[in-house]
């Protein structure tokens, strides 16, 4: 039996790595496709200078060292197009020749540190998970001291230590390893922290592996891809450091061409005139600090999860994308009291298939209309649309929004901020992150209030606290003075209910207003929400993936698939005699959902 | 009360870190290999001097002996003396911190003044053809930022407008050769020459000044920029922004609501960028000839004086160390998540 199992494991694991070998193998062409053209731009010249770095001195047009007395300090010209040194000696001979000394030191002393870092940091992430609290004091304070050793600017580190340890590219390299080291312990350490929750690190460990072997045996080659980002940024820094201590004449000094050194020795001809000796140097050292640090940025990019995958847009169930009937409304005149009516909406994501279509619907004064759709059916957007806020990339591509018979689309900007907030009010999903974190409860509420009606801060205030009574809210100067991270799920989205009912609107526009509200607490908002609304007389949208909630509490559900309106009616005929697909799917997937909300209405759900 | 109990806990903090600084650069000069004695007076000092000096740091007794005598000199005010100029280290950096502390400071004056503005606006949505020159210049700057070496653009700078265009003094120093610098008061010579009334003087301090703070600020803004910008966006991106407009609350509460969240992240670079400013303004001096502290420090590194090596390392590692607590002070007044965590 279970060798039965294994000799089934070995074969998926056996297919599964040729499908990976497949797939690495297609990737190294879908990768580069998929790079835009400034960022291939930047891996050639990437690779060019480690061909340069490689075997520079072998192909300078002259000895990178040879110095002609004869020909001091020419200027540019055809034989020397970068011109010529204090020494005679060509600038572009001494430029091909210089990354290389450069690029080696730097990435030996980045290797270094990741050598010393990396162990460090696997052995830190270990004791600082550890049950026994000397590791994690041990772990505690070796992050102090990297804090403390980090509080040494870099460069007079570096500088220090070479000082210290006599001038030389030997010591360069240890100075630069060193400054560098803690970068990637810290890395390392924040890497395996988070590594180590996984399963299988604790299964790993379950199965009686020591933690520190798990560590350096599992978790280290997880932790390689950051570290190979941080490594390219690191060496293009290396490179920066490594000219800088050459050019205050504590790193590699003359003849050896370096690029630090080279701008060294022509800074005073620079300040006379003499551009070029310290120019083209100072030139080729931001390229190669900026391509190691953009090469960093692309490898970074390509490894993250999301980027691996080939978008496509996979559709649930395409065969049911039929023209629905709802659509004929799209030609029908609006109705004449009707406090909302949208015309034909579509809206689009540059380039991509539309995310509405042809939306239309009509909703008269104090009518509530639930719009229930799968997740990313498009009612976040409808509702957005609705209140003008598409944000970045989406725009409007045809139909109209009327409110009381205005084209919302045409408004200028200030009579859009009179209305929004005023008129239409929005209720959102997860009401903690609609407030802002670093604005007072209270603030916030006089802010909304002031923007829409004309009276004094103190007035406002009074008012913000009457109306969190209304709603029940006991104790209301204390929530007034709270920042929103101080409040509850539930507590927020009675603040925001209370801010969309402060104007008393005739319309308002709520898009998931329970989600991530327990099953109690979401029942008291919505009965709370509903009721008020119908004291106001207000008209409400009200866009919910649960058919529970929309049975219970609206006059009309529109059902929303893909961008278009597949359905629409009274709750009653659309839930007893659902026409599509999705419809269905959705009357089934409510019965287990919502049983609470819609155990007052079996005979509507039922089929 | 809260706050002063979290400053209270954060002082804490700072004193044994001062002391890993002290054993860093006691460690740093051991590390040498020689006499420390010999090394502080040079090799020119007589030999009874040297065993005088052996005598003071007590050399002949076990090492936590040598770092108490070490930390004795410190809290003395006393950091060796210079061999190269026979000078207390204590005096000369004392009377060259005032130029590089100006030449931080204005460079920090301009990233606040100058770029936070412009990456502010290059965040905001707007299409008008200021916000669009701007997202395009900070698009190439933000590019460019961090990869060119500060000396080098320190002398295109001086190419360009002291050679070239004539608009700014050569790197002569602070002034000019005939310029007196002005009576001491707060070492800022921008500064001083306006209390003194000297206009000429303070045109002169101020144009020698202008080069190496750009020079700083383009460098060193770098990150400060791309974190303004980045945060601003995410700001205005985030629900909260939405929702705000959505309620029709005036632009400008949305804009400086939005400012205020982006402001914790910006607060905390600029710290960090404060830090490394130091460290920049080594090789800036040394290019503009400003001769703050930074250009002491290259000096003796040429010269092996290690005395004054060591006294920078050490003002260097307390100067970040007290950024870096300006930087939690800061960050727990404006963030009251941060405040709530701290208490």
């Amino acid at each position: 039996m279970s060798a039965l199992k294994v000799d089934d494991d070995r074969r998926r694991q056996h297919s599964s790595a040729s499908v990976a070998w497949y797939s690495t193998h297609w990737s190294v062409i879908g990768l580069w496709s998929r790079l835009s053209r400034f960022d291939r731009a930047v891996l050639v010249v990437f690779v060019l200078i480690l061909i340069i770095a490689a075997i520079g001195p072998f192909v300078a047009p002259y000895p990178p060292t040879f110095a002609d007395p004869l020909q001091r300090l020419v200027s540019p010209n055809g034989a020397h197009p970068f011109g010529t040194d204090e020494n005679g000696i060509d600038v572009l001979s001494r430029l091909i020749a210089a990354p290389r000394t450069d690029v080696l030191i730097a990435v030996i002393a980045t290797t270094l540190s990741v050598v010393i870092g990396a162990p460090l940091g696997v052995v830190a992430g270990y004791f600082e998970g550890s049950d026994r609290r000397a590791m994690r004091w041990i772990s505690e304070g070796t992050l102090r001291l990297l804090d403390v050793i980090q509080a040494f600017p870099v460069f007079i580190l570096a500088m220090v230590l070479v000082a210290i340890r006599g001038t030389g590219p030997v010591n360069v390299v240890f100075a630069v390893a060193f400054v560098n080291f803690p970068v990637f312990l810290r890395l390392v350490r924040s890497e395996i922290l988070s590594l180590r929750e996984h399963p299988y690190a604790e299964a790993a460990v379950a199965l009686g592996n020591s933690e520190l072997g798990v560590g350096f045996k599992h978790l280290l080659p997880n932790a390689w891809p950051t570290v190979l980002v941080q490594v390219s940024v690191t060496i293009g820094f290396a490179v920066l450091l490594t000219a800088g201590l050459s050019f205050v004449g504590a790193g590699v000094s003359p003849p050896t061409p370096e690029l630090g050194a080279m701008i060294a020795s022509g800074a005073k001809f620079m300040i006379i005139g003499q551009w070029w000796v310290a120019m083209f140097p100072g030139l080729l050292l931001g390229l190669i600090v900026f391509t190691f640090a953009a090469t960093g940025d692309i490898v970074g990019k390509l490894m993250e999860p999301g980027q691996r995958a080939i978008p496509s847009h996979h559709c649930l169930f395409s065969k049911d994308r039929i023209a629905p009937a709802a659509q004929a409304e799209a030609v029908a005149p609006s109705a004449q009291d009707a406090v909302l009516s949208v015309r034909g909406l579509a809206i689009e994501a540059s380039g991509r298939p539309p995310i509405l279509d042809g939306v239309s619907f009509d909703l008269m004064p104090g009518e509530i209309l639930g719009v229930v759709g799968l997740p990313g059916s498009g009612k976040s957007i409808l509702v957005r649309a609705i209140l003008r806020l598409l944000g970045h990339g989406l725009q409007r591509r045809a139909g109209h929004v009327f409110f009381r018979g205005k084209d919302l689309a045409e408004l200028d900007d200030k009579t859009l901020r009179a209305i929004r907030g005023c008129e239409i009010l929005p209720l959102l999903p997860n009401a903690k992150s609609q407030l802002n974190p670093l604005v007072r409860v209270g603030d916030f509420m006089v802010a909304h209030i002031r923007a829409h009606y004309r009276c004094s801060r103190r007035e406002a205030h009074a008012r913000a606290a009457r109306m969190l009574g209304a709603i029940g809210i006991g104790d209301a100067e204390h929530w007034l003075a709270a920042y929103p991270h101080e409040l509850s799920g539930g507590m927020a989205q009675r603040v925001c209910l209370a801010i969309a009912l402060v104007h008393r609107p005739p319309l308002i526009i709520a898009d998931e207003p329970t989600a991530g509200l327990d099953v109690t607490v979401q029942r008291q908002v919505l009965d709370l929400m509903i009721e008020l609304c119908h004291q106001g007389g207000a008209a409400q949208v009200l866009a919910t993936r649960e058919l529970g909630i929309v049975a219970h509490y609206c006059n009309r559900v529109a059902v929303l698939h893909e961008g278009l309106i597949v359905e629409m009616g009274s709750v009653r005929d659309v839930l007893l005699a659902p026409r599509h697909a999705v419809t269905r799917r959705l009357i089934a997937a409510a019965d287990l959902r919502a049983v609470s909300a819609a155990a007052n209405t079996p005979s509507k759900i039922v089929p | 009360m809260r706050t002063l109990k979290y400053i209270g806990r954060r002082l804490l903090v700072l004193v044994p870190q001062l002391f890993l600084i002290s054993i860093i650069t006691f460690t740093l000069v051991r590390m040498l290999p020689g006499d420390p004695a010999r090394l502080e007076l040079g090799p020119l000092a007589p030999e009874e001097g040297v065993e005088l000096l052996r005598h003071q740091l007590r050399l002949d007794k076990p090492l936590p002996q040598q770092y108490i005598a070490y930390l004795q000199r410190l809290l003395q005010g006393d950091f060796g003396r210079s061999w190269v100029n026979s000078s207390s280290v204590a005096q000369d950096l004392l009377v060259r911190a005032p130029a590089t502390l100006e030449l931080i400071t204005a460079g920090m004056l301009i990233v606040l003044v100058v770029m936070v503005p412009i990456a502010l606006l290059s965040a905001s949505p707007s299409r008008g053809w200021l916000a669009r020159a701007t997202r395009r210049t900070s698009f190439g700057y933000g590019l460019l930022a961090g990869a060119l070496p500060d000396f080098w653009l320190g002398l295109v700078l001086i190419f360009v407008f002291f050679n070239v265009l004539g608009w700014a003094p050569g790197p002569e120093g602070r002034l000019a050769i005939l310029d007196l610098p002005p009576e001491r008061v707060t070492g800022f010579y921008v500064v001083d020459t306006l209390l003194a009334g000297n206009f000429d003087t303070f045109k002169s301090a101020l144009s020698h000044l202008a080069l190496p703070a750009v020079t700083l600020a383009l460098v060193y803004g770098g990150p400060v920029f791309k974190m303004v910008r980045a945060s601003m966006e995410a700001a205005l991106r985030s629900d909260y922004t939405i929702y705000a407009e959505g309620l029709g609350l005036p632009r400008r509460t949305v804009l400086l609501w939005a400012m205020r969240n982006a402001a914790p992240p910006v607060v905390v670079v600029t710290g960090v960028v404060a830090g490394y400013l130091l460290g920049g303004a080594v090789l800036i001096e040394t290019v503009f000839n400003l001769n703050g502290i930074g250009q002491y420090a290259v000096q003796s590194i040429t010269t092996a004086d290690y005395a004054p090596i060591q006294g920078f390392v050490l003002v260097a590692a307390v100067f970040t160390m007290m950024v870096y607590l300006i930087v939690d002070l800061l960050q727990f007044m404006i963030d009251p998540r941060v405040s709530a965590r701290a208490s």
